[in-house]
């Protein structure tokens, strides 16, 4: 059953995504018009692939003339944090419909992850709230990008001004995290990962492995911590401490 | 870009996409987490927004064109940060991006 109460919790909490999204929407249909997509395509992204990361590569990487495996195969890679995200929204959904848990998790993004996390852990929040958080948001995300792919380039608002909106939104999720020394360690190395894979050329995973350094380095550090508490012998440490540079090199 | 190639990458891309947010939830749900997943799933939401700030902000080539121009999004991302811890808003700190990138490019 849908409560009207939901509803309006829901969109509360969406308010400032779907600012976010009109701000960034807009400059996003206005590039995918300049690579000669209509309204109608740009809607049918926004509705069935719904991802403003991947609908801002998709033109950029077209412009400069990659190749469609190229573009679907980069695309593709960076869209793999979802699988992160719907990972972690699995103990939320346990008892809930099968269908109500489908649409929730393929309407998230990153920044209703961001909010829909905060939310449950605060308490009094729900699936059906969160879906609905979701499906706000893309209907700010659709029109939006209906709309600059209508304006075209008529507004002239320079494209890497309006991008800096999805960072900023990305910088706030970011420091708002709780900072525990693990955390913190997640998100230098994290940071050190990217950077290492964009320098060799890496630049369409990055943002997965980098990701995935960061969890694995915060992961053996937290054991080590454990082990230390339990009282170990300094040389189990050090030599813990030396795989963990060697997995960050194989990683 | 043609229907024809429009259609390839959208249902290439919408597949991948709903396949990565769609199965690891089904796959995971109704079972006991072990506790050692359940910390790395803890650990992946500061990792995974901290790969998204660092792609956009750090590239190999980016001092090319000078100090200037490279630190401008720094500037812009550190006003960002200060807002964020204080109003733990993400439309303000959208706001105060846009609009600290927009005054710095300026000057």
């Amino acid at each position: 059953m849908i409560k009207p109460a939901h509803i309006k919790d829901a969109f509360h909490a969406a308010v400032p995504i779907m600012l976010g999204y009109v701000a960034i929407g807009i400059p996003c249909g206005i590039l995918c018009n300049s690579i000669g997509l209509n309204a109608l395509q740009v809607f049918l992204f926004s509705a069935l692939f719904y991802s403003g990361a991947g609908q801002f590569m998709i033109p950029n990487m077209y412009l400069a003339g990659s190749p469609l495996a190229s573009i679907i195969a980069s695309v593709s890679f960076v869209n793999t944090r979802q699988m992160l995200y719907s990972a972690s929204f699995a103990p939320e959904c346990q008892g809930v419909s099968k269908r109500l848990a489908f649409f929730f998790a393929a309407t998230v993004t990153d920044e209703s992850y961001g909010v829909s996390t905060a939310k449950f852990k605060e308490g009094g929040w729900s699936v059906d709230r969160a879906l609905f958080v979701n499906l706000f948001s893309q209907s700010s995300w659709t029109l939006s990008n209906v709309v600059g792919a209508l304006v075209g380039d008529a507004l002239g608002i320079p494209l890497n001004i309006a991008a800096f909106a999805m960072t900023s939104i990305f910088i706030c999720l970011m420091v708002t995290q709780k900072m525990t020394s693990a955390n913190i360690i997640a998100i230098v190395l994290t940071v050190i990962g990217v950077y290492v894979c964009k320098l060799v050329g890496l630049t369409g995973p990055a943002i997965l492995i980098g990701a995935i350094i960061g969890v694995a380095g915060a992961m053996l550090y937290s054991s080590l911590r454990e082990r230390k508490a339990e009282g170990p012998k300094p040389h189990v440490g050090n030599g813990a401490a030396e795989e963990t540079c060697e997995e960050g090199d194989r990683l | 870009m043609s229907w024809t190639e429009f259609w390839i990458v959208l249902v290439c891309c919408a597949i991948t996409m709903l396949a990565c947010r769609v199965l690891p939830l089904f796959i995971l749900k109704g079972k006991e987490l072990p506790p050692a997943m359940e910390r790395a799933l803890s650990f992946i939401p500061p990792a995974a927004f901290a790969a998204l700030v660092a792609n956009d902000l750090l590239a190999p080539g980016m001092f090319d064109a000078g100090l200037w121009p490279a630190a401008i999004p720094f500037i812009a991302g550190l006003a960002v940060v200060l807002v964020a811890l204080r109003t733990k808003s993400l439309l303000w700190s959208a706001v105060t991006g846009v609009v600290a990138y927009a005054l710095l490019l300026l000057i």
